[in-house]
């Protein structure tokens, strides 16, 4: 089966924007992928002038917060980096009955990379500036704000990437067995800590799901 | 199109069907985004007063089969939308959605124009012209939606139209292959759709949807929408500004659904500007609003007026409906029609608007108020017969005096504008306040003040929602035909406003009560409703709500005999209060003609008569007894000014001549017991009841 792949553009974001910025796009990918009957959430972001859509689903929900917090974590010590957040669905199939149990595995047909550049606004600072940090204090509010207005466009970009993407590729998606509101089964993998860069790929993750490593959550 | 309908065979039926549905799905998207007061945002769970169909307005909380179409459950209809089906003629007919921002000088224009905004789209879509006529004030279409389905094979159209002739033979091997296929396209159009419903949030106009839908405050601009089924091409100029995104099409057995925006990407010249604080347009609403204090509402009564007419206040008012926390408050129309009725004895007229407004059998709006009138004016003729004598005592005069010389007009703006159920507890409160009050000569003045712009306003209302019938004289003749009529058909009339109040009340026959928001209900029920109640308990009398205020007042004045009824209505006409009645009069005898062509309204509301709904009826009797005799003593001492707005024209509606037969049979014989105990006592309202 091929696996679609859709690498969303890069946001440089602040850790307090990961939350939000996630929650958009995760919130739309899984909408687009949600093809049981949904009566739409119309969600105002709270940093962003961006109305974003949930289905109302609370165990989707959980989970995203869920795995927003993680990675929230997994940012705080690991500061200033660019990361991954991988929202993927797959299909479950029995695996040929082998000596190791009837196992199942899982077959991802789409996996969506949202890439996140999280900076240190007073790092980003200094990188620019040489002035002293009461300078930049002053600097700060209006820099800020302007970044803020130019990540809010480009995570509305990102939002018009999942559109088109959602539009251009149908012909992956497998057949709806069940009547759920969450149509397949998803997940959402974060960087691991023990995962010293962004490099990781997703097969890590399910050998290691398999194998039951401590850090991931499933 | 010679070939469309040819090539419409090309598609299996239910692929057909998926396609009309997308259509639909589609506009009703980009609508609920783009259609102020309609959207799933402030929907508040009640029916869109301003929707003149009566299909899809009363079921709005549950899922509705149309939810389930590409598993995407969407907020109530827009009104715009429930003329869609009607309008569109084949799915080969690409639609075309223009999003227009306006931005107006006068916000007054604004208010005009945004309630009517369904039946302008739908004049639109028949014409589909003109777009740009207006394009040289502040209007800009700022998105273009197209949605289309291309039949891919129009050659083949005669081949696979035989094919589909025939379908016994050949549809069976091809099933599977085609429930595949329709699978395929069912999936990849929902999930087109999923993409529509996020697209119309991220572009720039949903900002200014939102602006407009959340903030109390009027907006210097507007979002319009017209709907075509082709477009006007953009000039060059437009065209450059013009972002263009197209949703990558589906794939159909037979063509293909294509959906595509054009969109201005910046919105922040015309968005920005600072909205401005309220307007005196908006004042009626507040005016109405039964938040207000009631005489305040009353000085701002002047300004008022001209919105009415537009019926501007619709809208704001069908969302103040839904979140009124009140616990009376139904989702049916008619409940609030009911409502409407009992609670405004002095409101007939708006009430009658109201009912067309409101109430899912309204879409014939002419019919519907002529019908109210005329049931009014033959019951008024009718009345008199009837028990009257236990209206006229002196039932505590003063306070509803009171209460009519601050409220009427309230009764209106609240009917004119809101077909709410106006939140009764305060409302309640401020009767009750006021019942102990003499009857001061300041307040009959207020009454007869009141009254006058209450007349203007009925005949205004009557105009536009059904005939003309200004002339005073035209109208007096009218009225005297219908004294006439009144007294031959009796029997008829009666039934029909026995059926009506039947209806109303039976389909809330506890929620009463509470529900009526009209300032006199509080007090009607406080003093002189309860014991009516009672009292006709007993003679199981069923029907005085029909009764027109004028009449019930003139008899209760003078005390009639109850066999009177012919001479009363004669002593009307004679008195002062003809003069005062002409408008109505007109506008009454000009609905009455039509009603008599009007089918009944309410079928589906008609249910078995109930003891209780008799006991409603009972009550809603007293109120209007209770105004009648208020505005009696107002209005026969001084000027009969004060009466001309109390026709009771407004509340009666049809339901079938069953049900007001069988009612008939009760009245009658209601009646002659009544006639019986009246003759030794006349009953009086407020203390009379046993």
């Amino acid at each position: 089966m091929n696996c679609e792949v859709c690498q969303l553009k890069e946001l440089v974001v602040e850790p307090f924007e990961i939350r939000e910025v996630l929650r958009c796009i995760l919130h739309t990918i899984v909408f687009h992928r949600a093809l049981g009957l949904v009566r739409p959430k119309d969600v105002d972001s709270e940093l962003f002038e961006i109305t974003y859509v949930q289905c109302g689903d609370v165990e989707l929900e959980k989970k995203i917060e869920e795995k927003i917090d993680q990675f929230a974590g997994w940012v705080d010590k690991h500061p200033n980096r660019k990361s991954q957040v991988c929202l993927s669905f797959y299909e479950v199939k029995s695996k040929q009955p082998t000596w190791f149990s009837n196992k199942t595995e899982r077959l991802h047909w789409e996996q969506w990379y949202v890439n996140l550049h999280v900076i240190n606004p007073k790092a980003h600072g200094k990188f620019r500036h040489t002035k002293a940090a009461v300078d930049h204090g002053e600097n700060s509010l209006e820099e800020r704000s302007s970044r803020r207005a130019v990540l809010e466009a480009s995570l509305r970009e990102v939002l018009f990437q999942i559109i088109k993407f959602v539009n251009e590729k149908k012909d992956h998606i497998p057949q709806v067995s069940n009547s759920e509101v969450i149509s397949f089964p998803y997940e959402i993998t974060i960087p691991s800590s023990s995962d010293s860069s962004f490099g990781w790929h997703t097969d890590v993750f399910k050998r290691m799901l398999q194998t039951g490593h401590p850090t991931m959550l499933s | 199109m010679g070939s469309s309908s040819c090539n419409l065979f090309s598609e299996p039926a239910i692929i057909e069907q998926v396609i009309t549905e997308f259509f639909t799905k589609s506009v009703h998207i980009i609508l609920e985004t783009r259609s102020p007061y309609v959207s799933s945002r402030n929907y508040s769970g009640e029916q869109f007063i301003s929707s003149p169909s009566p299909s899809s307005s009363s079921s709005s909380s549950s899922v509705r089969p149309r939810d389930k179409w590409f598993n995407l459950a969407l907020g109530d209809c827009p009104a715009a939308l429930e003329n869609f089906d009607l309008w569109r003629q084949s799915n080969l007919e690409p639609v075309v959605i223009d999003v227009i921002l306006t931005r107006r000088p006068s916000h007054h224009h604004d208010v005009l124009h945004s309630p009517n905004s369904a039946r302008d789209q739908f004049s639109n879509w028949t014409s589909g012209q003109d777009e740009f006529v207006q394009d040289s004030k502040s209007e800009k279409i700022v998105e273009r939606w197209i949605i289309q389905y291309e039949n891919r094979n129009s050659g083949n159209a005669t081949k696979e139209s035989c094919s589909g002739a025939k379908k016994g033979s050949s549809a069976n091997c091809q099933s599977s292959e085609m429930s595949a296929m329709y699978k395929k396209t069912y999936k990849k159009s929902i999930i087109m759709l999923r993409s529509l419903y996020t697209m119309v949030r991220l572009l720039p106009s949903y900002k200014v949807f939102r602006d407009l839908n959340s903030s109390g405050q009027i907006h210097p601009l507007s979002l319009s929408h017209r709907i075509s089924s082709f477009a006007v091409p953009f000039t060059r100029e437009e065209d450059a500004e013009m972002n263009q995104f197209g949703f990558t099409p589906v794939d159909t057995p037979g063509g293909r659904l294509s959906l595509s925006v054009s969109y201005l990407m910046k919105l922040d010249d015309v968005s920005s500007e600072t909205s401005t604080p309220l307007s005196t347009q908006f004042i009626p609403d507040y005016v109405g609003s039964p938040t207000i204090d009631p005489l305040k509402r009353f000085h701002s009564l002047p300004s008022s007026l001209p919105a009415y007419a537009s019926f501007s206040r619709r809208h704001s008012w069908s969302t103040d409906h839904g979140t009124t926390p009140s616990v009376s408050q139904s989702p049916s129309p008619t409940y609030s029609n009911a409502c409407v009725f009992r609670a405004n004895p002095n409101s007939r007229i708006p009430s009658r608007n109201r009912l067309c407004d409101n109430s899912p059998s309204a879409c014939s709006v002419p019919n519907n108020a002529s019908m109210v009138h005329r049931k009014d004016t033959s019951f008024d003729e009718y009345w008199p017969s009837g028990p009257s004598p236990p209206f006229s005592p002196s039932t505590s005069p003063c306070p509803p005096t009171h209460v009519s010389s601050d409220h009427p007009q309230n009764a209106l703006f609240r009917t004119e504008s809101a077909p709410v159920n106006i939140p009764l507890p305060r409302i309640g409160k401020n009767s009750l306040l006021n019942q102990g009050l003499p009857p001061s000569p300041s307040k009959v003045k207020g009454l007869k003040q009141g009254s006058a712009p209450r007349a203007d306003v009925k005949t205004h209302i009557s105009t536009s929602s059904t005939s003309h019938m200004s002339s005073p004289e035209s109208k007096l003749q009218a009225r005297k035909e219908l004294t006439k009529i009144g007294d031959f058909h009796t029997g008829m009339t009666l039934q029909k406003a026995l059926s009506f109040g039947k209806d109303e009340t039976g389909n809330l026959p506890g929620l009463k009560l509470s529900s009526c928001t009209s300032p006199r209900i509080p007090f009607s029920r406080s003093s002189s409703r309860l014991s009516f109640l009672d009292e006709f308990d007993d003679s199981d009398f069923a029907c005085p709500f029909a009764v027109d205020v004028e009449d019930i007042g003139d008899s209760c004045n003078r005390i009639e005999p109850l066999d009177k009824q012919g001479q009363t209505s004669e002593n009307l006409e004679s008195t002062g209060l003809l003069t005062v009645r002409k408008s109505q009069d007109a506008a009454v005898s000009a609905l009455v003609r039509m009603l008599k062509n009007a089918p009944p309204l309410h079928q589906e509301i008609c249910e078995p008569l109930s003891s209780q709904v008799i006991r409603d009826e009972t009550g809603n009797s007293s109120i209007e007894q209770n105004s009648c005799d208020t505005e009696v003593v107002a209005a026969n001492p001084s000027s009969a000014a004060s009466v001309a707005g109390m026709t009771t024209s407004g509340f009666i509606r049809s339901r079938t001549a069953a049900d007001a037969f069988e009612e008939l049979r009760g009245f009658k014989a209601m009646r002659e017991q009544l006639v019986r105990q009246a003759s030794p006592q006349i009953p009086d309202s407020t203390g009379g009841g046993s």
